[in-house]
């Protein structure tokens, strides 16, 4: 069990004179699950890619399975037993699943003619190998996340893979999901196949792993069996320094009229007859499992799904929202899950990253942008969020990460929105940003804004919200107040609400 | 039989039929043997060059100069030929204007693959550079002169039919180059790791490159391919009309990627089929003919071809829209 299937000692890495890997060293044995955890620019991807044959390493030795290498490359990686999947699976969406899991042993063979029937057997295999049922003729693309997963491990599995090595694998998963992939991964774990598992959600990692790497600023900063870790001190090393997530100094809501009221809203068969209020100065969380209606009600909210009956009310004024413009103009704001991913271009200033939303109010009347008012309206945000940067001109891959999203939220922030709904806002965001992001949440509530946070991240709603409503089957089926409920009560509600 | 049944080409055929039976309604002479093979003699040349825009297309990109392709391999053979005292058939000319069409696809091939290319991009230029070359070193005028070989070429049949108003006719016995190259590309698509590795660059062509596909060398084949397709086109059509001209086909190279794309294949890649190609030929030929049994005036003509090929080109988007309003309702799967 104890056998070493990979050993990298003293690696380094440098980017254009910039140290990505600072002498990391570390094994992997058979069998093993590993974590890997580090915030944003930490050198996890760059180990990654090293040990997948990507990128070669300036210093340092590889050992797997025994043989010696100074660097790899894919197709000896590959040959040693190491598979990657990556965030995006790797998969063709407009081929059909036994295609996807099966084409690969065509190729590695060299074949120029592809047998069907052979691509259909060992997708069989694979699948069985996972242990999962999946229809072969499925067109992948439109299958769901978590069946996609499966699909990417079992093609792994089937290039005999030693060592699998999961990126953010589940970043897109939803609670139960993520409880079937570790049943897979203890599945795997049993007949001796080891598994690097890389992501942001500690109490992931360390629910999975058998023992913890945690990289900081490109070198290796712990390395220790996770049974004798706990979050608080995985944080610690994570970020460098102690993040308080006890103290919540979240804002007592108005007793005015309620900012926002709610009623038999109904849209089927996403939800129905959904009701509640939200104050001024509030954080409302919903949440529930995937596919309980959650998003669809916030679409509705935002007039991209309008509503077919029911009534909405904002600040005792009965309101009609059937588009996204009627929404923008009884302000409220929406802040999609991906717009904060991908919501920023990289390559543009960081001024104009944040006027981007409200570009229309900033020209003139002959559509011509003033530069002098884009630049003050992008420095007064960037001062009111504490943006650190030296000049707003910078690109915006200038920043750290949580410095990226705070500016994917000043974008949504400039339109100065009345109501907030934010949508998964710290999906793969790293610990110390996500903070932050929480911290701003809490803030914005503060000064009046009226905040619906959707999430099924148990912690963070408890760390910012005011009052959770859990959604199931598109319904509200219970409402928590954060001061009575704790986390292990809203979890085990949160994935009862499956069946 | 509900996937046929759902299938694009399913839906191409079935408008076909529909489209063909109003016609023949309202003019019964459209139901006559002469017209079905005057339709499929008009459409062999397309589908030819289509197999290859197929190809290209299912690979995510996009090439316009397989016009200017036929173009120069048909027009030089014929000048080659002529000039050497060639008298036979039309073998020689395919085989000479291959080995052309198949340089001219390794070329842009080494250009695209050189400088990490677009193809479309290329393709913009190596029309142009075609046609020209054809205009500047070959000859600037049609030519009538055909080998005897080739004389008489347009009428050999293989079902002779008589009509009353067109007299002789028949299907022409370049059904055989089409049915042979159909199912030659249909067995590259389905059943060879090129045919694969189109689909697979059109899919997500960074995990085409992951998966080991050899994309350069997939790019290699392909446009070789496509510019052999073209030759084969351009003799035939030379041979057909009795005449080689040096910018032939000049202007029709998005009406075969229109006709293409009404078959099913994504202008964004990964989706496309042999069968299509030739249904989605054979809908424009059959419109346009039909709308001038109907009497429809030859302006009309063309409107109604670009309102149908809107159309067509609408279909996936809407099934796609669908598709993505039903991500907003993920709760259906699960009942």
């Amino acid at each position: 069990m104890n056998e070493e299937l990979l050993r990298v000692e003293h690696i380094s890495k440098y980017f254009a004179g910039v140290r990505a890997l600072d002498d990391v060293s570390f094994n992997i044995n058979r069998g093993e699950v590993r974590g890997l955890v580090g915030e944003n620019g930490s050198g996890k991807s760059t180990m990654i890619k090293i040990i997948a044959g990507v990128y070669e390493p300036d210093k340092g030795d590889i050992y797997i399975n025994g043989n010696h290498y100074k660097r790899l490359t894919p197709i000896i990686s590959i040959r040693e037993g190491i598979q990657v999947i990556y965030q995006d699976f790797s998969l063709f969406p407009n081929l059909t699943v036994a295609e996807n899991i099966g084409i690969n042993r065509v190729i590695s063979k060299g074949g120029r003619v592809v047998n069907w029937k052979e691509v259909y057997e060992s997708a069989k295999e694979g699948l069985s190998r996972v242990g999962a049922d999946i229809p072969l003729d499925a067109i992948t693309g439109e299958l769901p996340t978590a069946d996609r997963q499966i699909i990417a491990i079992a093609r792994a599995l089937l290039e005999d893979a030693r060592l699998i090595i999961m990126d953010e694998p589940t970043t897109a998963l939803t609670q139960l999901e993520i409880q079937h992939l570790f049943k897979t991964i203890n599945d795997l774990k049993k007949r001796g196949i080891s598994i690097l598992f890389v992501s942001h959600k500690l109490n992931e990692v360390k629910e999975i792993s058998d023992s913890i790497l945690i990289f900081r600023d490109g070198k290796k900063v712990l390395d220790q069996e996770a049974e004798e870790l706990d979050i608080k001190t995985m944080e610690y090393y994570m970020t460098g320094r102690q993040i308080d997530t006890s103290s919540i100094a979240y804002s007592e809501p108005e007793e005015a009229p309620p900012l926002l009221k709610v009623e038999n809203l109904t849209l089927r068969p996403c939800f129905s007859n959904v009701s509640f209020e939200l104050k001024s100065r509030e954080v409302l969380g919903i949440t529930g499992l995937l596919g309980s209606g959650r998003t669809e009600l916030a679409l509705s909210l935002f007039g991209e799904l309008p509503a077919e009956s029911g009534e909405i009310w904002l600040e005792g004024k009965k309101v009609f929202i059937k588009r996204v413009q009627d929404a923008m103009e009884q302000e409220i704001g929406y802040v999609p899950e991906d717009r904060i991913k991908e919501g920023l271009f990289l390559e543009q200033s960081i001024s104009n990253n944040l006027v981007v939303t409200i570009i229309d109010w900033l020209a003139s009347k002959m559509g011509i942008i003033r530069n002098q008012t884009k630049l003050k309206t992008a420095e007064e945000w960037v001062s009111k969020l504490e943006i650190k940067t030296p000049s707003v001109e910078n690109p915006a891959n200038s920043l750290s990460g949580g410095n990226q999203q705070r500016v994917v939220l000043a974008k949504w922030l400039a339109g100065n929105p009345k109501i907030l709904i934010l949508n998964g806002p710290t999906v793969g965001v790293d610990v110390g940003s996500k903070a932050a992001i929480h911290e701003l949440i809490r803030n914005l509530a503060k000064q009046g804004m009226g905040i619906i946070l959707i999430s099924d991240d148990i912690p963070e709603l408890m760390q910012t919200c005011n009052r959770i409503l859990l959604m199931r089957d598109g319904r509200i089926v219970k409402e928590f107040r954060r001061e009575e409920t704790n986390e292990e009560e809203l979890h085990r509600h949160l994935v009862a609400a499956k069946n | 039989m509900k996937k046929l049944l759902n299938s694009h080409e399913f839906v191409v055929f079935l408008i076909l039929m529909i489209i063909s039976i109003v016609i023949g309604f309202r003019n019964p002479l459209f139901f006559s043997a002469s017209t079905l093979f005057d339709i499929v003699r008009g459409s062999i040349v397309y589908c030819i060059m289509g197999l290859g825009v197929l190809m290209v297309l299912i690979s995510g990109n996009v090439d316009i100069s397989f016009v200017a392709i036929a173009a120069m391999t048909s027009y030089s053979t014929h000048m080659l030929l002529l000039g050497l005292g060639y008298n036979g058939g039309i073998g020689l000319y395919l085989v000479v204007s291959i080995v052309f069409g198949l340089l001219a696809g390794l070329l842009m091939a080494f250009i695209v693959n050189q400088f990490d290319l677009p193809i479309f991009y290329v393709s913009l230029g190596y029309q142009t550079l075609w046609y020209g070359f054809n205009l500047f070193f070959i000859g600037r005028a049609m030519n009538f002169n055909l080998p005897e070989g080739l004389v008489g070429y347009y009428s050999r049949f293989l079902i002779k039919v008589k009509d009353p108003v067109a007299g002789e006719t028949g299907l022409h016995v370049s059904v055989v180059y089409l049915l042979i190259i159909a199912i030659f590309v249909w067995w590259l698509l389905k059943y060879t790791t090129f045919g694969r590795g189109l689909y697979a660059m059109g899919g997500n062509r960074e995990v085409a490159i992951r998966a080991g596909f050899n994309v350069k060398r997939i790019t290699y084949l392909m446009l070789a391919l496509s510019g052999a397709l073209a030759a084969v086109a351009g003799v035939i059509q030379g041979a057909y009309s009795r005449s080689f001209n040096p910018v032939l086909f000049m202007g029709q190279d998005l009406d075969v990627i229109a006709a293409v794309v009404i078959g099913g294949a994504a202008i964004t890649g990964g989706r496309g089929s042999v069968v299509g190609t030739i249904l989605g030929v054979l809908l424009i030929q059959v419109l346009n003919r039909g709308l001038i049994f109907l009497g429809v005036s030859a302006e009309w003509q063309k409107m109604v071809v670009g309102l149908v090929l809107i159309i067509f080109i609408s279909i996936p988007a809407i099934a796609e829209q669908r598709q993505g309003r039903l991500k907003y309702f993920p709760m259906g799967k699960e009942k």
